[in-house]
């Protein structure tokens, strides 16, 4: 394993055009093979940092830098991040009329055979008779939540940022989601999974806790989710901002 | 006058553009004003003239007859300029079912007026499709100008879809009004456009429901870019009791073009119920930004939307 992390997020701001920050100075990073997760509650900027890494025009950082395999690709567009392996399972993934859900994930391998795409479905738990059926109005939310992990299954990419993948009218079960993380992990990919559930939390590697756009803590994915249980108050902590619990304190 | 050439290119696009005319099928082949090539099956009459600028038909679908195959009606003409008018009276007669495929085949007009006037009736318990698909060339301006009116008898189904997609549109104005006057009736028509250049759309779908309990759709998906203009009018009326219907349009704009959606819904019943919804616009970003984290450009994102919308 390298020394040079798959991701580096360093010292990164977003800044809306009122002012409001959304991210305010967060340094992240995801080994290779990791799974790395964002805690937060409602509104703490999580989904912002998964836009901010896959490079959404609207999420452009004000300063710092992101780099992906040692390579600086802040001012890249979501295509080249995507290209370079990058991708990124929405938590409210969009409808698509006229696409089938297996031309849809063939967009994520174009050679994927027909039992490769039965596969992934499988693999999500969703039978083979929605390979033909539109990614439209056809599939409720939690159907395509589903599916875009489906997506990231075929697809194999070197990070897969996963925004909330266990929210939805359709739950996935914990098991689920931590089969997947094992799955992706096998293929060779890292995972960014942003969470507010504790339990997910828990089957990372490492974890972050993102409060009002600031990381208040880093460390242990059982020290970060206590906290995060125990009433979480970060930001009315000074001594907790920008704290980093080491592996030694647990 | 042999008219072998045009038979055969007419029938070749027709195939290329997805949808081929096999001998055995019923049939009527025209070009200009001439009817290359007619052929009844059972169940089917079919009563064909040519006249000035087109021809006049009718069709009937006997009482009861289930045709397994579409109606083929071909109209098109390889010329640069001219006037083709088409008259035609469709008529399904007690509990039959029938699809009627409609090509209108124009691949080098440059000026040229395709005019239909059509009568559709669709008996008790019968249920028709109506498929008319388009092919113009990349260059002209065709006027295209189709005018509709169908009456839908109780337990009926009326299925309508208009494709105008494959090269320029001209200047189009579809007219479609539908009348669902029987119980249980119902009306669904969609309409798919694709303006390009200075292409003018108008597509107009008028659904009334006097039937008790019946039901109707109008639907329609533009995509308008460069300097076209697209304006979709869809009405559905509700005038009974239980009767339920929904307009749905969907224009995307690119470049200079320009689009106005006008859904009308209106009650006449206090025992109807119509809805609406219209997106009108540019594509939404998080669609496209969806399609980008998977390695798509955006114009390749654009591109699969549009011919998913348009499908």
């Amino acid at each position: 394993m390298t020394d040079t992390p798959l991701l580096q997020v360093d010292e990164v701001t977003v800044t809306r055009e009122n002012g409001k920050k959304l991210l305010d100075q967060v340094s992240l990073r995801v080994g290779h093979g990791e799974v790395t997760g964002v805690l937060g509650r409602n509104g703490a900027g999580k989904t912002t940092l998964a836009y901010t890494v896959m490079g959404l025009p609207s999420y452009r950082p004000n300063s710092g830098r992101i780099f992906f395999e040692g390579k600086d690709i802040t001012n890249l567009s979501i295509t080249d991040r995507s290209r370079l392996g990058i991708t990124l399972a929405w938590q409210y993934p969009a409808r698509y009329e006229g696409i089938t859900v297996a031309e849809y994930l063939r967009l994520s391998r174009k050679d994927a055979t027909r039992r490769e795409l039965e596969e992934a479905l499988d693999f999500i738990q969703m039978e083979p008779f929605y390979l033909d059926r539109f990614v439209d109005k056809a599939l409720s939310g939690g159907e395509r939540k589903r599916l875009e992990l489906a997506s990231i299954y075929l697809m194999r990419p070197k990070l897969a940022i996963l925004d909330e993948p266990d929210s939805g009218v359709d739950l996935l079960a914990l098991g689920d989601v931590i089969k997947l993380f094992k799955k992706l992990i096998d293929f060779g990919s890292s995972v960014l999974v942003i969470t507010h559930r504790d339990d997910i939390a828990s089957a990372c590697d490492r974890a972050y806790l993102l409060c009002n756009g600031k990381v208040m803590l880093e460390g242990q994915p059982v020290a970060v989710k206590q906290y995060f249980m125990s009433l979480c108050s970060p930001c009315s902590d000074p001594l907790l901002a920008g704290g980093v619990i080491s592996n030694e304190s647990q | 006058m042999n008219l072998s050439n045009e038979y055969m290119s007419l029938i070749e696009i027709a195939e290329k553009a997805g949808e081929p005319i096999r001998t055995d099928d019923a049939h009527v082949i025209v070009h200009a004003n001439n009817i290359i090539a007619a052929k009844d099956i059972p169940g089917l009459e079919i009563d064909a003239e040519e006249t000035e600028f087109g021809i006049r038909a009718s069709f009937t679908v006997k009482a009861g007859a289930i045709l397994k195959k579409p109606v083929h009606l071909c109209f098109g003409h390889l010329g640069k300029e001219g006037k083709q008018v088409i008259e035609s009276r469709i008529v399904l007669e007690e509990g039959a079912k029938a699809k009627f495929y409609s090509h209108c085949i124009f691949p080098n007009a440059v000026k040229f007026l395709h005019a239909m006037e059509g009568d559709i009736v669709v008996g008790k318990g019968a249920d028709m499709t109506y498929e008319e698909v388009h092919v113009h060339g990349p260059e002209g301006k065709i006027e295209v100008r189709p005018l509709t009116r169908v009456v839908v008898d109780e337990k009926g189904r009326y299925v309508s879809n208009f494709s105008l997609i494959e090269g320029r549109v001209g200047i189009l104005s579809l007219d479609v009004e539908v009348d669902v006057v029987g119980r249980l009736g119902i009306a669904e028509i969609t309409s798919k456009v694709y303006g390009k250049y200075d292409d003018i759309c108008n597509v107009k779908d008028t659904i009334r429901l006097s039937g008790e309990k019946s039901s109707g759709l109008a639907k329609a998906r533009v995509v308008l870019k460069d300097n076209s203009f697209g304006k979709f009018f869809g009405e559905v009326q509700g005038a009974a009791d239980g009767a339920k219907g929904h307009v749905d349009c969907t224009e995307i704009v690119q470049g200079n073009a320009k689009a106005e959606a006008v859904p009308v819904v209106s009650v006449v019943h206090p025992g109807a119920e119509i809805t609406h919804e219209a997106a009108i616009g540019r594509i939404a970003n998080e669609k496209l930004w969806g399609l980008m984290a998977k390695g798509l450009t955006e114009n390749e994102a654009i591109d699969v939307i549009v011919s998913g919308l348009l499908r």
